[in-house]
């Protein structure tokens, strides 16, 4: 418990009290200035209420989508289920802003889909516009229904199936077992995933600053970046406070849903697997159904990544003679791009051992131990996943770069800055999943006498391991490919994939740009299948 | 968790050490004290190359780049300045107006450099705390396959006629599109940029993005700077520029000294090298148009007598800066 606090406190309490603070000063005086102007200019409380309904919008629609496709590849007959879950986790490695702008070159109004359209029906105007609050809700969720996919395909699977047989031996129809007792099991890991997505849309700076503005719409995320830009940083940290009120509220009514937990134990450990649901009729539909989905949200922003890298510039019309390797021969002799790998891969998995081990630890205390604090504490790891990413790096920043601990200019700010990132996936993640290990299996082991470490070690670990190296994956890509935190954190010898990413972006190579984030799919992909191979396919997607 | 009985996690545990190792041998060259860091916006590749061609130079010292867009290093240099004073020895960005900032703030260390006699007045700071060390200028593009040529705008005034077909750059995030509105401002009132919304041209990011976008044919015309330009031109994009019958907007991206440096020498020997010919000579070659009159301009670009420029009020800028975005924003984006 001490230590597990003394962690938060020193990745995320310190340095966000260092923001906090701040938004109460005003030239140095205490003072409620940025907080009267958050309220008194409209386009600042309209880009609140913005960000809160996107983000409502895109939780529902990630909760629908999540849940239906994990139900469908976990629980189901689907042929070809194992890759279709490897290629629904893949477009999650992509950077947010690579996937909007593959998705402007598929939907925009120049898009590729448009140019099809131009050609079938000889007008180019297509009905929808991706430069609209629609288009950023449609790419938010394309880009976040995962977490409810990933949280909810792992509690699927450590459902225990004597429930639904016991249903099904006492004559309940299928539809009947699903609603009455698969969907209410796996319902918190369902609200898990969707305070996941709807947290994760509400910080998101990529999609909404691609495709708000010529919509001119705005949410909180991108008048923080104004702010800084200004720079007003009394503005800029009032605004993120106000993102983490919101958080707050959310979380709050989370802890508020889920207040009965008990009621979704389940007794797991049986080596049991849940029976395999026969679609029958329905089974080559859905399977067609769920192949143009993957294909139409995975594999088209990919290729449209790859054939991007494989442009002589982009823009350029599409014939073989603007194709060209040497973006990817550029790429793999840039010094800075080899280190930006390995400092990332090193700080990917440094950040997601040790943030599923505090964010283990943290839900053990809370949902298992149930010690008093345990669920403040719980409730403040959490907190950081609704910082724009821009303010917990200037947190560092504020924290870290002071005598007597500098930390500046080194790759530990940025370790230190992405466990704060993601320790709140790696809290919500490992929540659910102890959640659904019932207490008696270890009050047994109590009363046999096994001592704590045992006990973790012989029940509760197993049990929950699934659901952990589900939650070590979701940090890891993520963080391999993280920008907005790495860009102000990073100096000489410490860049990371992102940066480099951005940099070569920012300066018009967006080709060049676009072959380092293939290479670097590739590598996560084989390294995914590394790990099935080592493991046997217990691990990886 | 620390006896997880797993291939998987003593695989990861090896690989974390092999990177902790590799990583810790690339911290352990801590900055020596012949090395200077400078903040830069200018474009990786150019940036590395050039600090490459100094070093060759002066073997003695060691130039280490951080390297961001302008509103990111604004940030940092804003957060440095809350915990004990910025990091940097030496600026280099496209932003004009935060030198202005940073000279009122008394940040910057005045230095008249020897090759600064070759360079135009109004491109340095009388008292020397800051010198144009290229010269990037807002110019009008056009995508040839979407607006012919002869249908392209030849003024600034002409450009919001393309309304829905033009675009450009967002001045709450780009310094050069902000200097470009203060001029417009300061020259005409906000009559332009009124016209602009009627007619609805596009608001982006940045000027990359403008620049991409109209390479992407999503739009004819643009406003965008010339060197992100000529570089999609080099590489095949059918992209014109037009030097607007008004004047260019000229950005001169300045090179400063910051007040705390500890290597005032090795910032020096930087800041000259920019200024020299030899240095101008090398940025000349990657398309950079030269601040100096003795060195010529890259094939088919003006030299920067030849530019036509129109005036940056750069003093009123930087003063009524919270005022110029605020109306921008009403006008443009709400």
């Amino acid at each position: 418990m001490a230590a597990a606090s003394i962690f938060v406190l020193l990745v995320v309490i310190y340095p966000l009290w260092q923001v906090l603070f701040r938004s109460f000063l005003d030239a140095g005086v205490l003072s409620l200035k940025s907080y009267q102007k958050v309220f008194s200019y409209p386009s600042y409380y309209r880009a609140l209420l913005n960000s809160v309904w996107i983000s409502c919008a895109t939780a529902a629609l990630c909760m629908v989508l999540g849940t239906l496709l994990a139900f469908l590849v976990v629980r189901t007959d689907l042929p070809g289920k194992t890759s279709l879950r490897t290629l629904l986790v893949l477009p999650y490695a992509l950077p947010s802003f690579f996937a909007a702008i593959a998705w402007i070159q598929l939907l925009g109004p120049q898009g590729y889909l448009a140019r099809l359209l131009l050609q079938v029906f000889g007008s180019a105007a297509v009905p929808w516009n991706i430069y609209s609050a629609g288009g950023i809700v449609f790419v938010l969720t394309v880009h976040y229904f995962i977490l409810v996919f990933i949280t909810v395909a792992g509690a699927l699977e450590r459902m225990d199936a004597s429930l639904e047989e016991a249903a099904r031996a006492s004559g309940a129809g299928t539809y009947r077992i699903m609603r009455e007792i698969t969907l209410p099991l796996v319902l918190p890991a369902i609200v898990a995933g969707g305070l996941l997505a709807f947290i994760g849309a509400l910080a998101n700076f990529g999609i909404p600053a691609l495709l708000g503005m010529r919509a001119r719409f705005f949410v909180l995320t991108t008048s923080v970046y104004y702010a800084l830009a200004i720079p007003d940083f009394g503005l800029a940290t009032a605004l993120s406070s106000m993102l983490v009120l919101v958080a707050l509220i959310s979380m709050a009514l989370q802890f508020g849903i889920q207040k009965g937990e008990s009621r979704y134990t389940v007794i797991s450990g049986k080596a049991v697997h849940p029976a395999e649901l026969k679609l029958g009729a329905i089974r080559y539909p859905l399977f067609l159904f769920t192949v143009v989905f993957v294909l139409f949200i995975s594999i088209i922003p990919v290729l449209s990544m790859v054939l991007t890298a494989l442009m002589k510039y982009w823009g350029a019309p599409l014939t073989t003679a603007n194709l060209t390797l040497q973006n990817f021969t550029y790429v793999l002799k840039l010094e800075t791009a080899q280190r930006a790998v390995s400092n990332s891969l090193f700080l990917g998995a440094v950040a997601a051992t040790a943030a599923m081990f505090v964010g283990t630890l943290i839900s053990y205390l809370h949902v298992k131990a149930k010690l008093k604090g345990s669920r403040v504490l719980d409730f403040l790891a959490t907190i950081p996943y609704a910082v724009p990413h821009t303010v917990i790096a200037i947190a560092m920043i504020l924290a870290w770069a002071k005598p007597p601990v500098s930390l500046y200019g080194t790759l530990w700010i940025i370790l230190a800055a992405y466990l704060a990132v993601y320790l709140p996936f790696a809290v919500r993640t490992t929540n659910s999943t102890l959640q659904q290990v019932h207490d008696s299996l270890e009050e047994a082991a109590r009363a046999s006498g096994a001592k704590i470490l045992p006990r973790l070690r012989d029940i509760v670990l197993p049990l929950a391991r699934p659901g952990m190296i589900a939650g070590w994956i979701l940090v890891f890509m993520p963080a391999i490919r993280e920008l907005t935190v790495s860009i102000l954190l990073y100096a000489h010898h410490t860049e990371t994939i992102g940066v480099v990413v951005y940099n070569l972006q920012d300066a018009g190579y967006r080709e060049i740009a676009a072959a380092l984030a293939t290479l670097v799919m590739a590598l996560l992909i084989a390294g995914n299948m590394v790990i099935r191979k080592l493991t046997g396919g217990v691990a990886g997607f | 968790m620390n006896k997880c009985p797993h291939k998987l996690s003593l695989t990861l545990l090896a690989v974390c050490g092999m990177l902790a190792l590799t990583s810790a041998a690339v911290l352990a060259q801590a900055k020596s004290p012949s090395s200077v860091l400078l903040y830069t916006s200018v474009p990786q590749q150019l940036a590395t190359q050039f600090a490459d061609a100094f070093m060759k130079k002066r073997p003695d010292i060691k130039v280490e780049i951080y390297r961001a867009g302008s509103t990111e290093v604004g940030a940092k240099i804003a957060a440095e300045r809350e915990v004990g004073g910025i990091r940097a020895d030496l600026l280099w960005l496209a932003d004009a107006p935060i030198y202005y900032d940073l000279r009122k703030r008394g940040e910057l260390l005045a230095y008249i450099s020897p090759e600064s006699k070759a360079i135009p007045a109004d491109l340095k700071d009388p008292k020397g705390f800051f010198t144009a060390g290229r010269l990037i200028n807002m110019i009008i593009a056009v995508n040839t396959e979407v607006t012919p040529l002869k249908d392209a705008p030849k003024s600034w005034k002409e450009f919001p006629e393309h309304g829905k077909k033009a675009v450009m750059g967002n001045p709450l995030y780009s310094g050069s599109n902000f200097v470009t509105v203060a001029a417009f401002v300061q020259k005409d009132g906000w009559g332009w940029f009124e016209r602009a919304r009627a007619t609805g041209v596009a608001i982006v990011r940045g000027n990359s993005e403008a620049a991409t976008a109209l390479a992407g044919k999503e739009f004819g015309v643009a406003m965008t700077l010339d060197y992100i330009i000529a570089g999609l031109i080099r590489k095949g994009a059918p992209l014109v520029i037009v030097w607007p019958s008004e004047g260019a907007i000229s950005v001169p991206s300045p090179v400063a000294i910051i007040r705390g440096t500890k290597n005032p020498n090795g910032s020096k020997a930087f800041v000259d090298y920019v200024l020299s010919k030899e240095g101008q000579e090398f940025l000349v070659k990657q398309e950079v148009i030269p601040v100096r009159d003795d060195v010529k301009p890259p094939p088919g670009q003006p030299s920067a007598k030849q530019i036509k420029f129109l005036p940056i009020p750069y003093e009123w800028a930087a003063d009524n800066a919270p005022a110029i975005r605020e109306k921008f924003e009403k006008l443009m984006l709400q």
